[in-house]
């Protein structure tokens, strides 16, 4: 790793940590101001995040998804592909790969990557037809992908009312769970830490790897300008494509992990909004896989810890969105002033 | 009488005192006076305009406009003390008409609806009388760069201003569009506004300007009347040193099997941004170890010509070989993959990325090659050393290989893609502009680096609106005149002859023409 790429890294950690901290900050006067004992609510949110293995636990279990889903909306990002479709194709490699595992009977050692790939093909084909209609007919992907959001949520509504539903579930929306060799194994006993979080550290460095690339410097070239690509050799519709066939393919692989190591089965809302908490994560990490993987963590602990705060010191839940808010606030006016420096 | 404008001891630095680009510089514009700025690329021109102008606040010193003091934070402070500012890269919005980036935050007499109809008769009234020739109604990006140019020069003598800045004007004017800007800047002179001309070109200087000022590494050289000095004098302020110009130009040998064709075009036709012809039937061929010039004034199918020839931009019909490979409708990377090195006429939007750094825009053609990916990994190392070797041999002065292209000078800017497309042995080499915006020193170099290219084997097309230039390197000469060429003369032609056949008169003989 060299000096530059080394300072690269440091930077978006920090600067990823200063943003959350500011707004921590502003958040701690806020509720002094309106009254409340800052102090006391300050340590209900930290141990609610990290005060028990169990707590630790939660907030490992929510960064492993947003991570993995962020470092996908980084990816498309990174190229100028606004790609804000992460929770359509969250749900459609997460649906394919259950469904192979519900319905084949393979022995564990195949179905585990087997359901992998297919993860990541459903959420390559998600994003991947948004990247074709770009490719091929400009159309915008920030409009399709949306509509594909649409699109995939109602088809999991339909999926887990209608053909996966499960039989001896009393009428709940979900699916019958999987096989109890596929579900991934505990990572810390009594909690619901799963072994995805390994997979999830290991994507984080394969994004780390991509960005040094042959396949990386293509994919920011485009995002510099299609001009300067063409220019430079590099087939602009191609690269469009596979960078949303990519970043929709992280996004599936989140499905998985979630569906796999969390719930073992499919919930209607499986997806919730960690799309756009995602893309919130990418720009905090400054588009850098080790800054996202940083920024997921503290979110995901802004988020846990919140809740906590909520239920045990009475402050309303609103305080916390605006706590989160300011963070988002802050993250937003951070890459507006690098832009406007230059 | 008080100066129009006093600037004293200003010094800028970048990056946190990093970069030192003014250094206690005192300048001052006479009122109705002509003003040249001269220095070599990076000395500081640009930012010290910038700061008159407000785009930089300066770290200290003081401005005087018109005797008082001010203080100018941002370029709308600069406008209301009348002072206006052509730039040398382009800034109009590039998804609008001209007019519409004339008339963008005027106050409109129609408010809150904009004018556009009288803000486009005024302003063909202006390129009327300054003989600018513009069309209102077309988007920026359709333009050519010395459309773009002439727009941006006559949308900000469409505000009127007392105090013009001018940051490289003419480098992409031919010479009798200069001659008309020049008398324009005369009238301005004589109805008492002030004038200030940054340029690479001397001659310019003693045509028109009534002082100068010569900046050498961000501090002043020397601050003259033009009638008391000589271009020796301000050349050696430049550089540091006396400067000898001695271009040497082997002579050109045609080859007798003519198996040479390194370049050929048939019945090459192809359209521009709007959707109108651009080149109309073109036939010609280059061969190894020649230069073929092309003359003209722009926006005759040149810019058109270059695209085409490097992929970039589709043909409608005809045929193009490289090295007797047929390359007809394919990518640009087929281009690249067969030798063809370009220098693109516009290097912000075309040539280079922005937003990178030095190291990696010396590499963006050849990223996915051996030497600088190892199992599709890049290799920094590699990255690193080839950008500190290319610094080196062409001077880029920067902070370092891993500085931002953005905060380099024009003229820094250019060598880096000079660098890019010089550095690999090309077959064929179409270069657009390829000394536009660098100093004397630069241009000199970079004209002998085009010879021995030529030397070397390659076929060069040179596209350029210098016409010396046009007739000190080329070994033919083809003018181009609405999409077509007006005929290949022998590199020996007089600038008259051409003259002529850029205004549109066919005078050469049949078989001078190489079809
Ligand atoms: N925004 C910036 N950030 C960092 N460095 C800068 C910035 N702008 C200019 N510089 C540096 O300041 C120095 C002077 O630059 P400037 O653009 O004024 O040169 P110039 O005389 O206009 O040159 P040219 O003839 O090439 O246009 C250069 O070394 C350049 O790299
Ligand atoms: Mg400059």
């Amino acid at each position: 790793m060299t000096e530059a790429t080394a300072k690269s890294a440091f930077n978006s950690v920090i600067s990823a940590v200063t943003a959350v901290f500011t707004a921590l900050i502003f958040g701690f006067v806020l509720l002094w101001v309106c009254g409340y004992d800052a102090v006391k609510a300050y340590t209900t949110m930290f141990n609610g995040a990290f005060g028990s293995a169990n707590r630790f636990a939660e907030t490992i279990v929510k960064t492993i998804p947003l991570t993995v889903m962020a470092l996908g909306t980084a990816i498309a990002f990174k190229s100028k592909i606004w790609n804000i479709g992460g929770n359509g194709q969250f749900i459609v490699g997460g649906a394919l790969s259950l469904y192979v595992a519900l319905n084949f009977k393979l022995p564990a050692l195949i179905m585990f990557p087997l359901s992998i790939f297919m993860a990541f093909a459903g959420g390559a084909l998600w994003g991947g037809l948004a990247g074709y209609l770009k490719a091929k007919y400009n159309a915008n992907e920030v409009i399709t992908t949306l509509m594909l959001n649409y699109i995939a949520s109602f088809l999991l509504a339909w999926l887990v009312r209608g053909p996966m539903m499960d039989p001896a579930g009393f009428g709940f929306p979900q699916t019958p769970l999987i096989d109890k060799s596929l579900q991934l194994s505990s990572l810390l006993a009594g909690t619901r830490l799963h072994s995805g979080f390994i997979i999830a550290v290991i994507i984080v460095i394969l994004c780390w790897i991509l960005s040094r690339s042959i396949f990386g410097f293509r994919m920011e070239l485009i995002g510099e300008s299609h001009e300067v690509a063409a220019y430079s050799g590099i087939n602009v519709k191609k690269t469009t494509l596979m960078t949303m066939l990519i970043s929709g393919g992280l996004a599936g692989l989140a499905g998985w992990n979630e569906v796999f190591g969390l719930h073992h089965r499919l919930l209607d809302d499986v997806a919730g909004n960690y799309g756009s908490m995602a893309i919130v994560i990418a720009l905090l990490g400054g588009l850098h896989p080790l800054g996202i993987f940083v920024s997921g963590l503290l979110f995901s602990a802004l988020l846990v810890g919140g809740g906590t705060m909520q239920r045990m010191s009475g402050i309303p839940l609103s305080l916390v969105d605006i706590i989160q808010g300011t963070v988002i606030i802050f993250v937003i006016s951070r890459a507006a002033l690098t832009l406007k420096s230059k | 009488m008080a100066y129009a404008v006093e600037m004293s001891n200003i010094c800028k630095s970048f990056n946190k005192g990093k970069v030192q680009a003014l250094d206690g510089v005192n300048f001052t514009l006479g009122r109705a006076k002509i003003h040249g700025i001269l220095g070599e690329n990076g000395a500081g021109k640009t930012t010290l305009m910038n700061v008159l102008f407000g785009l930089y606040r300066a770290d200290s010193g003081t401005i005087c406009v018109n005797g008082k003091p001010v203080e100018i934070h941002r370029p709308k402070d600069a406008r209301a003390l009348g002072i206006g500012m052509v730039h040398q890269h382009f800034m109009l919005v590039r998804t609008m008409t001209v007019a519409e980036n004339v008339v963008l935050g005027l106050p409109s007499s129609k408010a809150p609806f904009l004018d556009i109809k009288s803000a486009t008769s005024k302003l063909l009234e202006l390129s009327n009388v300054f003989g600018l020739k513009i069309d209102p109604g077309a988007k920026v990006w359709q333009l050519s760069v010395g459309e773009q140019q002439r727009a941006e020069i006559v949308s900000v003598l469409y505000r009127g201003v007392d105090i013009l800045i001018l940051d490289e004007p003419t480098a992409v004017l031919t010479p009798a569009e200069t001659r008309d800007f020049f008398k324009m800047l005369g009238k301005m002179k004589a109805e008492g506004k002030s004038v200030v001309l940054i340029t690479h070109k001397l001659e310019e200087i003693f045509d028109i300007a009534d002082e100068a000022t010569v900046l050498r590494n961000g501090k002043l050289a020397c601050s003259t009347e033009v009638s008391n000095t000589s271009k020796q004098e301000l050349t050696r302020m430049m550089v540091g040193k006396d400067v000898l110009f001695n271009l040497k130009k082997s002579s050109y040998e045609k080859n007798a099997l003519d198996s040479n064709e390194r370049l050929k075009v048939k019945n090459l036709s192809a359209l521009n941004n709007k959707g109108l012809s651009a080149l109309d039937n073109l036939n010609f061929s280059i061969e190894a170890g020649e230069i073929l010039g092309v003359a003209g004034v722009d926006g005759n199918g040149q810019s058109e010509l270059c695209e085409v020839l490097t992929g970039l931009r589709r043909i409608e019909s005809g045929d193009i070989s490289v090295n007797g490979t047929s390359c007809t409708g394919r990518e640009p990377k087929a281009f690249i993959d067969l030798g063809v090195a370009h220098i693109p006429e516009d290097r912000h939007m075309t040539g280079m990325a922005m937003n990178m750094d030095v190291s990696r825009n010396l590499i963006i053609k050849d990223f996915d090659r051996k030497e600088y990916s190892f199992l599709g990994i890049l290799k920094s190392g590699a990255i690193e050393r080839n950008a500190d070797r290319a610094i080196a041999e062409y001077e880029i002065k920067t902070s370092g290989a891993e500085a931002r292209v953005r905060e380099l000078s024009g003229g820094n800017q250019q060598k880096i893609i000079l660098a890019r497309e010089l550095g690999k042995n090309p077959k064929v080499i179409i270069a657009n502009q390829p000394t536009r915006g660098l100093d004397i020193g630069a241009t000199e170099y970079v004209r002998q680096k085009l010879l021995e290219a030529r030397d070397n084997g390659a076929a060069i097309l040179l596209v350029s609106a210098d016409l010396e230039e046009i007739m000190q390197l080329s070994d033919r000469i083809a003018v181009m005149y609405r999409g077509r060429m007006t005929g290949i003369v022998p590199g020996a032609s007089t600038m008259e002859e051409i003259g002529l056949m850029m205004a549109g008169y066919d005078n050469t003989k049949p078989e001078a023409c190489n079809a």
